[in-house]
């Protein structure tokens, strides 16, 4: 599976702002896409397309902490650089609080930007690999039957099967019938193994969650 | 003697007409006078005669100062008296100048065909002769015109009498009628030989020449102490005006001379006798008012004559001085202008104090135009920013561009274009600044309101947008011109644009709105800002225009009570008041161009 180009999304009202800012980072060598406000850009965010977002702190409407907080409640992770025209120190702190890759004034040297752009497309990259594994990881979990989850979680606690059959109210032979099923369907050979699995995929909820993206 | 006397009052009055040549009451009362003397003359020469040819040649030649005596009379109650029908006036001297071409053409004269003896008979004391003879009928025609002078007198007196000047109509008319009746019985009496005497009609007529000096002296006597009223009247208002430090002038359009009091000529620098015309005048008013002076003194006469100026004088000793004059053109009976008078007076202390005070105020507007701005400094410098920000970003993807070996160069040129299209626009946001910061004289000139308060609005609306503050003009189709300065008007928009988005700080965003309403209202244009915030509290509405109060943390108070003050110098007002809905609305008003009064 090949994973499309990145895209640097430039959000500013100032039409002539947004087409400097679009014409040096596409010299630059980047693919860049345009959007005269935060409310256009939200209708399609084409958030499975890799990249980040500069976005102008002040516009009228929604503003550029308008559309992170967007993004944020959505919970997509796309990286976001503010540009300001001055930076005053409540506003950059409320901005880094929230996530923001970077926040830069408008008229500072090529180099921050291009910098902050390459940051964020890095950190884009890593952070849309580390769930593409995440979501590897936690496919076979999907072809568990809604028991073996149940045993998966008292095994994983470190419970002995006795115990586990007590709680269930089930045969001990069963709980050892519902582990083998676990182990094979997700090709682990030790309960330690298995522990380290869960760990690392997270609670079963981020697991629901894997299965709808 | 009673003939000299005539005589001599005569020659008074024919000088008085001659001094003054519309005294016709004078020229017909002269006439009378001598024409009497010369019939009391030719009476004592026929008392005299020895023959009655003699006789007869007197008596005929007498009837020449009798005719003028009729006719002056005629015309002198016309005229003098105001009264009398002119068809009888034109009958009495159409008869009386038949009766004189009768006298010299029939018989020895108009009373007598033929005398045909004299007698003696003694009369105070001495012999003198009185003629007998045959009538002549065409006397018929004179005693007739005779008649008719009485009636015609009488009409007159009667009608002087009804118009209430009851005196006039005792003495003059009265006087008339009496002494011409008389005469004329006492002459028929004799010449129908009823009574033996000479005709003394002159003693008559001298009644009425009495009658008439005495009411022509009259109105001498009363021009006399017209003139003493006037000369003294004259003497009070020169002192009230010197001691209200007002020159006083009279200008005669038509001899375009000028007279003015001694006081007026130190005011403008003339010595006490110098004779005085327009132009030395107006070379003394300063060179930039000339034009103004001339202005206002051509177009007085064509209004209602009236007219008020304020300008500076230079003297000779290059100190200039300010003046006010207020003038009235007075008309003749058929409207032409004659003559403007007027009073003027020193104003250049009030001038001064005037300018120090308008220099104070623009100096405090202009404090309040850096405090203003300085409110804006962060959405200004924005708006600097973000072409500032393109112009840098274009030039550096141009560098990239040219590191290619075969540079796009449409879209170099396309960059160019950009770059100085953003050059302009900050250039633009930097002149709105330094003309709102720079220090200047106050200049008045034709506005559009409309345009005003869109330049304004454009100059906030960075700041309403960081503020979420929503911003609505409804601006009037069509404006007509206000007048005033641009930049006292820019503040005083700005001021309420920004007071109205303070108002709502802490309300919700969806609920900021502040709008702006332009329309005409009569002669006046009227701008309303309001706010959706909660309003200002009763007791402070009244308070909010006073110098230093304020509601805010960091305000100086001063905002309004300068925007009042801007206001009040173009003639226009500000109130504020609560919506019954929430909010506050300050309503601002000025006066169209062509209303304002041009003082």
């Amino acid at each position: 599976m090949t994973e499309p180009a990145p895209i640097v999304r430039i959000v500013d009202d100032d039409a002539s702002f947004l087409t400097a800012v679009a014409r040096m980072l596409g010299a630059s060598g980047f693919v860049v896409k345009t959007f005269a406000s935060a409310a256009e850009f939200l209708v399609r965010p084409e958030l499975d397309v890799p990249g980040c977002v500069v976005v102008d702190l002040q516009m009228p409407g929604l503003s550029g902490l308008d559309l992170q907080e967007a993004l944020a409640t959505a919970g997509h992770m796309l990286p976001v650089i503010f540009l300001s025209g001055h930076g005053d120190i409540p506003t950059t702190v409320k901005v880094m609080r929230g996530g923001a890759e970077d926040f830069l004034t408008k008229r500072g040297p090529k180099e921050e930007l291009i910098d902050a752009v390459k940051r964020a497309l890095t950190r884009d990259a890593s952070e849309r690999a580390e769930r593409a594994r995440l979501v590897a990881l936690r496919a076979p979990f999907a072809t568990l039957t809604p028991r073996e989850l149940e045993v998966l979680k008292h095994v994983v606690l470190g419970r002995l099967n006795k115990q586990i059959a007590y709680d269930l109210n089930v045969h001990e032979r069963t709980v050892k019938l519902h582990r083998t099923a676990i182990t094979t369907k997700l090709e682990v050979h030790s309960t330690a193994e298995l522990t380290k699995l869960w760990m690392e995929v997270g609670d079963l909820e981020a697991i629901e969650e894997g299965k709808k993206i | 003697m009673a003939a000299s006397a005539c005589l001599t009052l005569a020659g008074m009055h024919l000088l008085i007409w001659l001094k003054q040549r519309r005294a016709w009451a004078n020229l017909l009362f002269s006439a009378t006078a001598a024409s009497t003397g010369l019939f009391s003359a030719c009476e004592l020469w026929m008392m005299r005669s020895e023959t009655t040819s003699q006789f007869g040649t007197v008596l005929r030649f007498a009837h020449v100062p009798g005719w003028v005596i009729s006719v002056s009379l005629v015309i002198f109650v016309r005229f003098y008296m105001r009264a009398g029908r002119p068809w009888l006036a034109w009958l009495i001297c159409g008869l009386r100048t038949l009766a004189l071409l009768l006298n010299f053409l029939m018989g020895q004269s108009l009373i007598y065909r033929e005398i045909t003896r004299l007698r003696h008979i003694p009369f105070l004391g001495e012999s003198v002769s009185v003629p007998e003879g045959i009538h002549n009928p065409w006397m018929l025609v004179g005693q007739l015109g005779l008649l008719l002078l009485v009636v015609y007198v009488a009409d007159a007196t009667l009608a002087v009498w009804r118009r209430g000047d009851r005196r006039q109509a005792v003495v003059l008319g009265g006087s008339i009628v009496f002494f011409i009746v008389t005469a004329a019985l006492q002459s028929v009496f004799i010449f129908w030989g009823i009574v033996h005497a000479p005709i003394t009609a002159s003693l008559f007529f001298m009644g009425i020449v009495v009658a008439m000096a005495y009411e022509l002296s009259r109105d001498a006597f009363h021009v006399v102490q017209l003139g003493r009223e006037l000369q003294e009247s004259e003497q009070r208002l020169a002192l009230a005006s010197d001691s209200a430090n007002l020159g006083v002038w009279i200008r005669d359009l038509i001899r375009n001379e000028i007279w003015a009091t001694d006081k007026w000529r130190t005011l403008f620098g003339f010595t006490k006798s110098e004779p005085l015309v327009l132009d030395k005048f107006l070379q003394r008013v300063h060179p930039d008012d000339r034009e103004g002076v001339l202005q206002v003194l051509t177009s007085a006469p064509k209004g209602n004559g009236g007219y008020e100026k304020e300008y500076r004088v230079v003297l000779a000793n290059e100190q200039t001085r300010w003046i006010a004059s207020r003038g009235q053109v007075e008309f003749d009976g058929r409207g032409k202008a004659v003559r403007v008078s007027g009073v003027s007076m020193d104003i250049t202390q009030r001038k001064l104090a005037e300018l120090e005070a308008q220099q104070r105020r623009s100096e405090l507007a202009h404090l309040s135009r850096v405090t203003t701005l300085g409110e804006l400094s962060s959405s200004l410098a924005h708006e600097l920013n973000q072409p500032l920000g393109a112009i840098l970003r274009n030039t550096e993807a141009a560098e990239l561009f040219l590191e290619d070996p075969s540079p796009d160069l449409d879209e170099l040129r396309a960059i160019l274009v950009d770059i100085r299209k953003d050059d302009q626009r900050a250039g633009a946001v930097i002149d709105g600044i330094r003309s709102m910061l720079k220090r200047r004289k106050v200049e008045h000139s034709v506005l559009d309101l409309n345009v005003l308060l869109s330049e304004v609005i454009s100059l906030v609306r960075p700041d309403a947008e960081l503020r979420k503050v929503q911003l609505v003009l409804k601006a009037a189709s069509s404006l007509p011109p206000v007048r005033g300065d641009r930049v006292q008007l820019q503040q005083v928009l700005l001021n309420l644009l920004l007071n109205a988005m303070d108002a709502m700080n802490g309300f919700a965003p969806d609920h900021r709105r502040v709008t702006v309403r332009v329309q005409p209202s009569g002669a006046r244009i009227e701008v309303a800002v309001s706010d959706t915030g909660q309003g200002i509290p009763t007791d402070q509405l009244t308070r909010l225009f006073e110098p230093f109060y304020t509601t805010k943390p960091n305000g100086m108070g001063l905002g309004l009570p300068i925007s009042r003050s801007i206001l009040e110098t173009h003639g226009g007002s500000i109130r504020a008041e609560n919506d019954p809905n929430g909010g506050a609305t300050f309503y601002l008003t000025l006066p169209l161009a062509n209303e304002e009064s041009t003082s």
